[in-house]
């Protein structure tokens, strides 16, 4: 019972409190570029939700696996990102031999996925804040949602915004922008919360 | 094939001499990054207990701490059911002591907040210096502020509370929490202090610094 | 025609407000202005080194392994930059944190590496990523300074305004970075539209 508690305490810790987009500024580029639309917005956030989780998964071996028993920490930046574009590769790949529907509607977001910063920074995080293997994957898992949840939010005030008689200057971008600081701003009172 | 080949063989030749280099550099800071991290730390104790010229390292055995939010930089002992709450004793010129101190940390609003604390030989705060803390900007990060710290000084283990809770500490506007968390665990670490102090062991001196 | 490569980056494509890249380090480092200029600083390096490398080498690296390769160029840069900020700056290293490594994945290094160096000689990519990283140095500075000034009444950690004023806190929070983001944007595209 214990340890479904923990892994609550961690769920909301990582979607709500420490949400990766409006309190860490992590992955901004496809929370602002591919919330356009519902559709895409829910297929990206999936293919994030996987590949977050896989790579806070390998990145957590290789730290402590390879990288700490040989000393060689200054090599983590580099280990990671070749891990992540390689991790994606290999994902798309996967998909596309053994699902095509599924690689159908994810396969244009994997490879934007190798330059989302939320993937690269959970890794470090994961290291940085000294979690166990568990606790890694999950953080990878819940961020992913946290990630999802907010770029659903997103898309869809975006897709009601297209019809709302908005100044012509503050079209498109500068809006989105208004819209994330509105949605950081109650995101906010989250933050503090102690589980 | 050759082609694969030649492609292989270039990244891993880039990687390699990445690597090479990188380790270079690193053999170049890591030593640098070792010190300055040092001097910070002697720094903060010279700070916040001025009258002492030198430190020594003690440390006191004390029950296993279960929570992982640790008040106190206690370092856990594997090997057993104690684990160490190391401080640092200071001594004036001519040796008389001069007071103690310890690095206090616990979990604020959003970050481990680190308290250089000073105390001198009569167990009040002689001053202290928060040395690290990722807390709300304009808000809990205001205990880097000097007026926040000051109100801690010549405060004993009993009036160690913030004014919330009735104590004489007057927490940061809009960051009890803070306020709170760095409150709690300097008043930790001096109880603890305290204890050993009418306690009749001396403590074992392990190293000089 | 060298100069027109530096200027670019400034304002016509300045990679923060016309091209929106790079949005995470943007909003995230620009509570301070101090931080901003750190973090524009180390950008510059890593593009300007990265830049030059990739238009040394991009006629001997096979095209199929040309963004790992510069991924690994860009990375091991980032890593020198961590390494000596860490060495020698230890107070900025700390309070920019996650966003040094993360510049590994800000989409303007790779971008430039991909779209101009590896396709011009090195003198010219030199000047396009110096250019580019002043600008996003630019624009760094200009959020900040509203955000600093707003939030704080302070600029480069000194007191501007009178102490009377009571900080905007929202200016250096969370929300504060995306609505003043939005603002600067919907100006600029006010004074495009002007122009034309």
């Amino acid at each position: 019972m214990e340890l479904v508690g923990r892994i609550f305490a961690l769920a909301v810790a990582a979607i709500f409190v420490q949400n990766f987009v409006l309190s860490r500024f992590l992955g901004l580029c496809p929370y602002i570029g591919v919330s356009k639309k519902l559709d895409s917005a829910i297929g990206m956030g999936m293919a994030v939700v996987f590949v977050m989780t896989m790579a806070s998964t390998i990145t957590w071996m290789i730290q402590y696996f390879l990288l700490k028993p040989l000393h060689i920490e200054f090599l983590q930046t580099i280990a990671f990102i070749l891990t992540i574009a390689s991790l994606v590769q290999l994902v798309e790949m996967v998909i596309q031999k053994t699902a095509p529907a599924l690689y159908k509607s994810l396969g244009v977001f994997l490879p934007l996925i190798t330059t989302n910063c939320a993937v690269l920074g959970v890794s470090i995080l994961n290291i940085n804040e000294q979690l166990t293997f568990f606790g890694a994957i999950l953080n990878g898992l819940f961020g992913g949602l946290g990630f999802t949840l907010v770029l659903i939010l997103m898309a869809g005030i975006r897709e009601r915004l297209e019809k709302a008689d908005i100044p012509q200057a503050m079209r498109g971008m500068p809006i989105a922008m208004i819209v994330a600081g509105s949605m950081a701003m109650a995101f906010l009172g989250f933050s503090g919360m102690s589980l | 094939m050759k082609y694969y080949l030649r492609m292989g063989l270039t990244l891993l030749l880039i990687a390699v001499i990445a690597g090479g280099i990188l380790a270079v550099v690193n053999d170049y800071t890591a030593p640098i990054i070792k010190q300055t991290k040092l001097q910070t730390e002697v720094q903060a104790r010279r700070e916040v207990l001025p009258s002492a010229t030198f430190f020594v390292k003690d440390s006191i055995a004390v029950a296993k701490a279960k929570t992982k939010r640790n008040p106190l930089k206690i370092v856990q002992d594997t090997s057993s059911d104690t684990s160490f709450f190391i401080y640092y004793k200071g001594f004036s010129a001519d040796s008389t002591l001069a007071g103690y101190c310890y690095i206090a940390s616990l979990y604020g609003y959003s970050s481990n907040v680190k308290t250089m604390v000073g105390v001198t030989p009569e167990m009040t705060i002689n001053k202290i210096k928060v040395i690290s803390q990722q807390e709300t900007p304009g808000l809990g990060a205001n205990c880097e502020k000097a007026e926040f710290q000051a109100g801690f000084n010549t405060l004993d283990a009993a009036a160690l509370h913030v004014d919330k809770d009735g104590g004489a500490v007057k927490s940061i506007t809009g960051a009890t929490i803070t306020s709170r968390a760095i409150t709690n665990s300097i008043r930790a670490g001096l109880e603890i202090l305290n204890k050993q102090a009418s306690g009749s062991a001396a403590p074992e001196t392990q190293k000089e610094v | 025609m060298a100069l027109k490569e530096f200027t670019k980056g400034f304002v016509k494509e300045n990679p923060v407000f016309v091209m929106a890249l790079g949005l995470c380090p943007t909003l995230a480092v620009t509570s301070s202005v101090n931080n901003a200029v750190g973090m524009g600083l180390a950008a510059t390096f890593v593009l300007m080194c990265s830049n030059l490398l990739v238009s040394l080498v991009k006629d001997v690296i096979p095209s199929k392994i040309r963004i790992p390769s510069f991924i690994v160029i860009i990375a091991s840069f980032v890593t020198i930059v961590d390494l000596s900020m860490s060495a020698f700056l230890p107070a900025l290293h700390k309070s920019l944190g996650l966003f040094i490594p993360l510049i590994v994945v800000n989409c303007i290094i790779l971008g430039r590496a991909e779209a101009f160096a590896s396709k011009n000689n090195p003198l010219n990519s030199v000047l396009d990523g110096l250019g580019m990283g002043l600008g996003f140095t630019m624009a760094l500075m200009i959020i900040a300074s509203i955000r600093e000034i707003l939030g704080a009444g302070q600029f480069f950690g000194m007191q501007v305004l009178p102490t009377s004023y009571r900080p905007m806190l929202v200016a250096i929070l969370a929300p504060g970075a995306f609505i003043v983001m939005g603002l600067l944007m919907g100006l600029m595209n006010i004074a495009k539209n002007k122009k034309k």
